[in-house]
C-alpha cells in the first residue's frame, strides 16, 4: 500500500484538494483519496509537500511507438499506404514498446495514449489505447480496438493519387471510396449474419470486419479532417451511415463550431504548437480548442506525436488555455475528455476511488513553467523521474 | 519620439532594471533608466507590471522560403539541383508576404537569421532580416551573415537516392573539401593575376565562396551527430576559415572541443521530435551543457520544423531541465545576434542599439504570457487588441 500524501491535487472529477491524500492499493488502483484519511500503519508514505498532482494525461491521438523516432526508415510503421483501404491492419501489431517515444510520453506526464494508423488512407486500421510503460505491448493495453482510422483531405489524395496515381485523387474520390467501404461492410454483415444462421461456412474478411464493428457502434470511425469542408463531409457521411464518430485534428473548426456544437461533435485538436505545412492547414489558429469548446464540442487535446513531441503535451496545454480555454476545461481536455472519448474513463482520466492510480507530480501549477513533470506514476508506481544533466 | 514608461526592463547585457523607462528616438535606443524625462515623447507606452525585453531573435529559420499554408508552390528552401550552389542568396527566395512574418511578430520575434535549406553541401548565403514590410531589400540588416553547409543525412538523403554524390558521409566531406579547395586556389591565381585578368575564366561556384576562403563570412554548417560536427571542425581548420555550427544535437558530448574552437553554436529545434537516426538524442542536454559551461550558443526554430512562434516556449522548456531564466533569454536575443554578427546593432537593451523592443504582459517566460506590443527600428508592428 502507498499513501500519497502532502501535494495539491486536482482530481478533474471531484475538488480540488489543496494539501490532499490519496491512498493506493496493491493492485495500483485507488482506494481513497481525500483531505484527510486515516492510514494503515505499515503503508509506504511518500511526502509530496510543495508539489502538485494531476491525473495521468490522456493523448487521444498519437504515432507513438510506430513512426519510429530516431530510427530513420527502418523503424516507420505508420502508414499501410500501398492501398487505400487497409481496414484490416492494425496498429498493435506495429509498436515497438521499447521505443523512445514510450518514454517522451512519460516525461510528458502521458500515462495512456490512444494510437493510430497514419494518415494516407481513407480507410486506415484500427487503432488502440494502451499505457505508457511496459515491454510487452499486450499487457500495456487498456482497449484495443478503440477506433477505425480513417482520412480526408490532402493526405490521402497525396499519398496516392498525386503520389501512386491510384485511387483517391480528389476529395470526391475520398468520399466515395469510404461510402463504398462501408457499404460493402453493410452486405457482408448481412450475408455473415445469414450464414450463421443458417449453420453455412462463411468466409471471413478482416478489410470489411473493422466496417462492420462500426457500423454495430462497437468502436468509433475516427476521421482525419483539417479543412472545414472535410470536416463537414467526414460528419455528412457518419450520419448518412449512422455511426459514432470523432473529427481528428478539426484545424478549422474555429470556423464552423456552431455546426459542430449542434452536432455535439468530438473534436481531438491538435497537434498543438505546430507551423502550417499544408494548404489544409492554413487557417491554423491557437484559439481553436478554445472556440470550440464555447460552442459545446467535446474538446481532446493531441500532440499526434510524433508531430508535436508528446514531450510537450502540457506545453499546448498551457498554450490553449492562454488562447481561452479555461483552465479547468483543459485540463479535462488532457484527462477526462479523452478518457471518455475512448471509452476507457471506468480506468482512467480522473483521480477517484475505483481508478488506477496514474498521475502527475508537478513542481508548481500546471500550465506554467514553472510546474514542470518532475515524477509520472502509472499504476502506483514511478515510471519516470527528472533528472537534471 | 517614443517612450515607454514605469517598465520592468530586462537589458539582457546588464542584469534588470526593477522599474524604469525607455527613450527611444530615431529607432534606436536614445536612454533607458529611472525617472527619465520623456516629456518630449509624441506617445508614451504604459509599461505598469509589463515587461520589456529586447526582440527575440531566430538565428536560423527558413522563413518566407517555405511558406506558411500554402504547400509545394511557396516552398524555395533547396535548390536540390546541385549539391554546390554556394552562389545562391536566401534574398531571393523570400516571400515577404508569408504570412508567418505576422506570426513572427505577434510571438515577439523582431530578426530572424534565414538560411537555404540543408539539401546541398555548400547551399548558398543567408542573411539576418527585420520582420517588417513588404520590400526584402529593406528588411535587410545584414546580408550575407554566411554560407550555408551542410553534412550528415539530409544532403546524403538529397542525392544519394538518385544515385549522385554524395551518397556517403565520405562524398559529402569531399565535395565540401573539394569545393574549398578549388575556391581557394581560384583566390591564389586570381591575386596572381595582375593585369585585369584578360585571359582569366570566371567561376562561379568559386567567385560566391571568395568571402569564405577571405574570411569575410563565417560557414554555418548543419550537423547533429558528434562525428559531423568533428568533420566541420576538421575541415574548416584545414582551410582556415571562419565557421559557426547550427544545430549541434551531439555537442554535449563535444564540449571540450567546442569550447577550444571558441566556436558559436545555434543549437535546436529542441522542441522537436528525433525526426532522424542522426538527431535521435535530441532534447534539452546539449543547451543546458553549453550553458554551464559558458560555452556561446543561441536557440533556434528551424521554422518551420518547430513553428517560429514557439522560440519562447523553448526558452521557457529550457528552465525546466535547470537552465536559469537569464541565460535561457539570453539564448534567444543577444546570443543570436552573436550567433549572427549582429551583435553591434540588436539583441539588447542599450543606448546606440536599435530600438527593437518587446514589450511582454507578464514574465516572457510564463506559457500564458501575452505579447502585447513590439517594436522594430523604434515603430510599433504589433499591437495586441485588448478584447
Amino acid at each position: 500500500m502507498l499513501v500519497v500524501k502532502g501535494a495539491k491535487i486536482y482530481p478533474v472529477i471531484g475538488d480540488v484538494l489543496e494539501n490532499g491524500m490519496i491512498v493506493i492499493d496493491s493492485e495500483g488502483k485507488i482506494q481513497d483519496i481525500g483531505a484527510d484519511l486515516s492510514v494503515c500503519e505499515n503503508a509506504r508514505v511518500l511526502d509530496l509537500s510543495g508539489k502538485v498532482i494531476i491525473p495521468g494525461l490522456i493523448d487521444a491521438h498519437t504515432h507513438v511507438g510506430i513512426w519510429g523516432d530516431g530510427e530513420g526508415r527502418a523503424g516507420y510503421d505508420g502508414n499501410e499506404a500501398v492501398k487505400a483501404i487497409t481496414g484490416e491492419v492494425r496498429a498493435i501489431d506495429a509498436v515497438n514498446p521499447r521505443q523512445v517515444s514510450f518514454e517522451s510520453a512519460r516525461e510528458g506526464g502521458i500515462t495512456t495514449v490512444q494510437i493510430l494508423p497514419g494518415s494516407a488512407n481513407p480507410i486506415g486500421g484500427l487503432g488502440f489505447a494502451c499505457k505508457t510503460y511496459g515491454t510487452i505491448i499486450d499487457k500495456m493495453v487498456v482497449k484495443s480496438p478503440t477506433a477505425l482510422k480513417g482520412a480526408t483531405g490532402e493526405n490521402p489524395k497525396g499519398a496516392h493519387g498525386l503520389g501512386q496515381k491510384q485511387a483517391p485523387s480528389t476529395r470526391m474520390g475520398i468520399a466515395a471510396m469510404i461510402r463504398e467501404y462501408f457499404k460493402n461492410a453493410q452486405e457482408y454483415g448481412q450475408k455473415k449474419k445469414r450464414a450463421q444462421a443458417e449453420g453455412k461456412p462463411f468466409e471471413t474478411d478482416l478489410n470489411l470486419e473493422s466496417g462492420l464493428m462500426v457500423l454495430n457502434k462497437e468502436i468509433p470511425y475516427r476521421v482525419h479532417a483539417h479543412r472545414h469542408d472535410d470536416i463537414v463531409t467526414a460528419i455528412r457521411i457518419c450520419e448518412e451511415l449512422e455511426i459514432d464518430y470523432s473529427i481528428e485534428h478539426c484545424t478549422d473548426g474555429h470556423l464552423i463550431a456552431e455546426y459542430l456544437g449542434e452536432k455535439n461533435a468530438t473534436a481531438v485538436v491538435g497537434p498543438g504548437l505546430s507551423s502550417s505545412g499544408k494548404v489544409e492547414t492554413a487557417n491554423m489558429t491557437d484559439a481553436n480548442a478554445a472556440i470550440l469548446a464555447k460552442h459545446g464540442v467535446k474538446v481532446c487535446l493531441m500532440t499526434d506525436h510524433p508531430f508535436l513531441n508528446c514531450r510537450y503535451f502540457l506545453q499546448y496545454g498551457a498554450i490553449a488555455h492562454k488562447y481561452g480555454l479555461p483552465f479547468a476545461e483543459t485540463l479535462r481536455a488532457m484527462t477526462i475528455n479523452p478518457a471518455e472519448a475512448l471509452g476507457i474513463a471506468d480506468r482512467v482520466g480522473s483521480l477517484e476511488v475505483g481508478k488506477d492510480a496514474d498521475f502527475v507530480v508537478l513542481n508548481g501549477e500546471p500550465f506554467s513553467y514553472k510546474g514542470s513533470v518532475e515524477e509520472t506514476y502509472i499504476e502506483g508506481n514511478l515510471v519516470w523521474q527528472r533528472k537534471l544533466y | 519620439m517614443l517612450g515607454i514608461a514605469n517598465i520592468k526592463i530586462e537589458t539582457i547585457a546588464n542584469g534588470t532594471i526593477a522599474e524604469g523607462d525607455v527613450l527611444i528616438e530615431d529607432g534606436k535606443i536614445k536612454a533607458l533608466g529611472k525617472d527619465l524625462d520623456l516629456s518630449s515623447c509624441r506617445k508614451i507606452i504604459d509599461g505598469k507590471r509589463r515587461v520589456a525585453t529586447p526582440g527575440l531573435i531566430d538565428a536560423h529559420t527558413h522563413l518566407g522560403l517555405s511558406e506558411s499554408g500554402v504547400g509545394r508552390e511557396g516552398r524555395d528552401t533547396n535548390e536540390g539541383t546541385d549539391p554546390i550552389t554556394p552562389f545562391c542568396t536566401a534574398r531571393d527566395g523570400i516571400n515577404m508576404g508569408d504570412e508567418a512574418f505576422e506570426v513572427f511578430r505577434k510571438s515577439g520575434i523582431t530578426v530572424v537569421g534565414i538560411l537555404p535549406g540543408s539539401g546541398n553541401i555548400l547551399g548558398g548565403t543567408g542573411l539576418a532580416l527585420k520582420c517588417r514590410g513588404m520590400i526584402v531589400d529593406e528588411a535587410v540588416l545584414k546580408d550575407p551573415v554566411g554560407m550555408k553547409a551542410a553534412l550528415g543525412e539530409n544532403p546524403k538523403n538529397a542525392y544519394g537516392g538518385r544515385r549522385q554524390s554524395p551518397s556517403t558521409r565520405m562524398g559529402s566531406a569531399a565535395l565540401l573539401r573539394g569545393a574549398l579547395l578549388r575556391a581557394k586556389e581560384y583566390f591564389e591565381k586570381l591575386n596572381a593575376t595582375t593585369d585585369g585578368s584578360a585571359d582569366f575564366k570566371k567561376d562561379w561556384k568559386s567567385e560566391a565562396l571568395l568571402p569564405v576562403i577571405q574570411k569575410q563570412i563565417p560557414l554555418i554548417i548543419h550537423c547533429h551527430r558528434h562525428d559531423d560536427i568533428i568533420t566541420a571542425v576538421r575541415i574548416c581548420k584545414e582551410f582556415d576559415v571562419k565557421y559557426v555550427l547550427d544545430h549541434v544535437t551531439d555537442g554535449y558530448l563535444l564540449k571540450d572541443i567546442i569550447k577550444d574552437e571558441s566556436v558559436h553554436c545555434a543549437v535546436g529545434p529542441t522542441l522537436h521530435y528525433g525526426s532522424k537516426v542522426e538527431n535521435k538524442e535530441r532534447d534539452f542536454r546539449t543547451p543546458v551543457v553549453f550553458a554551464r559551461e559558458d560555452i556561446p550558443f543561441c536557440f533556434i526554430t528551424d521554422h518551420p520544423i518547430v513553428d517560429g512562434r514557439n522560440l519562447i516556449l523553448t526558452a521557457s522548456t529550457a528552465t525546466q531541465w535547470g537552465m536559469s531564466d537569464e541565460d535561457a533569454l539570453k539564448a534567444i536575443t543577444l546570443g543570436s545576434a552573436e550567433h549572427l554578427g549582429i551583435d553591434d546593432k540588436v539583441g539588447s537593451l542599450e543606448p546606440g542599439k536599435d530600438a527593437d523592443i518587446v514589450i511582454w504582459s507578464a514574465n516572457p517566460l510564463e506559457f500564458t504570457s501575452f505579447v502585447d506590443v513590439t517594436i522594430i527600428d523604434g515603430e510599433i508592428v504589433y499591437e495586441r487588441s485588448q478584447n
